[in-house]
């Protein structure tokens, strides 16, 4: 509390002489002083500094929303507690509400009879006590203005839950509670409420409302400032009914949300997920499959060793045993007329080019994959074609499966005799997005080459080789 | 999230250049083993410098390749010249983490001491092993095996646990698929040219 008040002062001296400010208390003192009902139970424990600075706190609430209305209010919630300050003027628009709202029955008595007649010392009472339970958040009002409404609102919800407000204050500094969307502005109805009962107490102590109004713009904007640097920090929660609402089992919640939703993209991603349920038995079927993964991993790689005796594995041995020429190549491709086969051709070449960037010893000669033997049996173009193609690697966006492309492959589609002969690859309309994609691909390679840190003497020549070769 | 392709083909390229380095630095024959190795490391390094040490896994995988002494020549090997940063941020960051992890650990065992226990078990009778707690266990348990499993779990939460597991699988899918091609296309052609 008292520190609350000091950072308070501290927010003010800047605007206010220690002089102003000094007597600004010595009347609210003095005032609260004559009002016995401020010193009344409510503020037993305050003591007098206390004491000075909720009154002070209260009226400084009521001065924001001037402020605001004044200034018009740059922040979007502030704007709309504004609004509904407007719409609250009249105290009968304010007792509807709180008609409506049900629950703030005790402080409406208070606020409405406070309103119109400025009140008996029971009434009075009341509304000090709510003034305090408002200016008891002092803290989070400096630190945030979003907590604001939050710490206000469980004032007037009554005595009898005390507790429930302790736990309130705590999750404003962490979680933001939302009942209901209903309930925020439920809060700032009686926030309203509020503000204009204080200003009704606080008609007699002009001066100290004058100080505190030429302060209190400036506090508002800096209030609403604080609100716009805060607010990302804030997960809205939305409890439903009969959930707790303490922070701990708040954040658990979420917690548990978050992870549920990521289970569930696991489950999307890991094949045979989705039909379990339950957090242990998914959990069971990603172990599996990651272990799957790394198995295989460790399996393809223990292949890869002992397939190639050395090292830079597939290059030199994988393409240099048959340099077949790679127009027969392309010649045998181009008279079987098989869209796929020139797709083939073109993943081929492509597959070849990569390989040829990396490693410049094989520059010399296009290597080809020896098929020319082959050539002749369709069968096995049919068949084989789809695993080199597949090992390319660079068509996945379309292969699925290997299934799938083995069937796009070998499905034939007869063309035309001048789209064979077609003299350059790049050339081919895109009749599928294969091309395009191919193309794209193959420019990328090209880029690749030239920016890569490779050894580039050999290396400019062999792709601009490919290339002519490409484009035969 | 990338499109798969460009990731394949990113990794094949990392990778290929990881192979590269090694693979042109040590000329001399070598076992099988030393081979394997050499090619599961630089296929892990691949991946994980496709993902540019955003990651914790990525990171943590190149930061265990180097921790280890005889595979550290071979990861500086494979990752090469132009990935120093990469390794930096990677080798500085577990550490942190680890460090106060442990010391977060010390603080909770001098929090909750013997006396805290002892009243648990005395609040909470033997026969009321609820299901839930069991349940609890198991997942537990389960979790416990995920963070083994995925480079730098160790040092995650739950829900970053599962993020990082998202994206583990994905470009270990990638890694896979890339592989599982060079292999068919390597025993392609050795069948030619037989």
């Amino acid at each position: 509390m008292n520190r609350g008040f000091i950072q308070e002062e501290m927010l003010h001296c800047t605007d206010m002489t220690v002089l102003e400010r000094e007597t600004a208390r010595m009347k609210w003192h003095q005032d609260q002083q004559q009002q016995s009902y401020f010193g009344g139970t409510e503020f037993g424990g305050g003591g007098g500094g206390g004491v000075v600075f909720q009154g002070h706190e209260g009226h400084h609430q009521v001065q924001n929303f001037q402020g605001l209305v004044g200034t018009g209010g740059g922040d979007l919630v502030l704007g709309e507690m504004v609004s509904q300050s407007v719409k609250v003027v009249d105290a009968a628009g304010l007792k509807n509400r709180w008609a409506e709202l049900g629950r703030f029955e005790l402080p409406d008595m208070g606020f409405e009879s406070c309103g119109l007649v400025n009140g008996t010392s029971s009434e009075f009472e009341m509304t000090a006590g709510a003034i305090s339970r408002t200016s008891s958040c002092a803290p989070k009002v400096v630190v945030a203005a979003v907590a604001e409404p939050k710490g206000k609102v469980s004032a007037p919800v009554g005595k009898e839950s005390s507790k429930k407000r302790k736990a309130d204050k705590v999750q404003n500094t962490q979680v933001v509670v939302e009942d209901e969307p209903k309930d925020k502005r439920k809060k700032l109805c009686a926030e309203d409420g509020e503000s204009k009962i204080t200003e009704q107490t606080s008609t007699k102590n002009t001066t100290a409302d004058n100080n505190n109004r030429e302060s209190s713009s400036d506090t508002s904007k800096e209030n609403s400032k604080a609100s716009e640097v805060q607010k990302p920090d804030y997960i809205h929660v939305r409890a439903r009914r009969g959930q707790a609402t303490d922070s701990h089992s708040l954040a658990e919640r979420v917690r548990r949300e978050k992870i549920s939703e990521r289970m569930k993209y696991l489950q999307d991603l890991v094949p045979g997920c989705n039909k379990i349920t339950g957090k242990a038995g998914m959990l069971d079927e990603i172990i599996n499959y990651v272990q799957s993964l790394q198995r295989q991993v460790e399996f393809l790689s223990m292949k890869l060793a002992a397939v190639n005796p050395r090292l830079d594995f597939n290059i030199e041995d994988f393409f240099g045993k048959e340099k077949v020429n790679f127009k027969q190549n392309s010649c045998s491709f181009g008279s079987l007329g098989n869209l796929g086969v020139q797709h083939f051709l073109m993943l081929l070449i492509l597959f070849l080019l990569q390989y040829q960037q990396m490693f410049p010893a094989c520059s010399t000669s296009f290597p080809t994959i020896g098929m020319s033997s082959e050539m002749t049996n369709p069968a096995y173009l049919q068949f084989n074609p789809a695993q080199v193609v597949a090992c390319c690697g660079l068509e996945m966006g379309i292969n699925s499966s290997d299934m799938a492309l083995r069937r796009a492959i070998s499905a034939p589609v007869s063309i035309p005799e001048t789209y064979i002969d077609t003299p350059s690859f790049t050339q081919l309309p895109p009749s599928s997005t294969w091309d395009a994609d191919l193309q794209n691909l193959l420019n990328l390679e090209f880029h690749q080459g030239r920016s890569t840190s490779f050894p580039s003497q050999p290396f400019t020549g062999s792709i601009e080789a490919s290339n002519l070769k490409m484009e035969m | 999230m990338r499109h798969p392709s460009s990731l394949k083909q990113e990794f094949l390229k990392n990778w290929i250049l990881g192979l590269q380095r090694c693979g042109f630095s040590s000329k001399k024959s070598t076992s099988i083993m030393e081979r394997k190795k050499a090619i599961k490391l630089s296929a892990d390094l691949a991946m994980a410098s496709t993902r540019n040490g955003t990651t914790c896994w990525s990171r943590a995988l190149i930061a265990n390749a180097s921790r280890d002494h005889k595979s550290k020549i071979l990861a500086e090997q494979i990752l090469g010249p132009e990935s120093q940063s990469l390794k930096k941020a990677s080798s500085t960051m577990p550490p942190v983490i680890c460090s106060r992890r442990i010391r977060s650990k010390k603080i909770l065992r001098r929090s909750c001491s013997s006396h805290v226990r002892r009243v648990r078990k005395i609040a909470l009778p033997q026969k009321v092993l609820s299901a839930n707690s069991v349940a609890k266990r198991l997942v537990q348990k389960r979790t416990n095996i995920l963070k083994s499993l995925v480079p730098g779990g160790e040092y995650m939460d739950d829900i970053s646990l599962i993020e990082e597991t998202l994206d583990y699988i994905a470009y270990l899918r990638a890694q896979v698929d890339v592989m599982r091609c060079v292999a068919s296309a390597t025993k392609v052609v050795n069948q030619n040219s037989d």
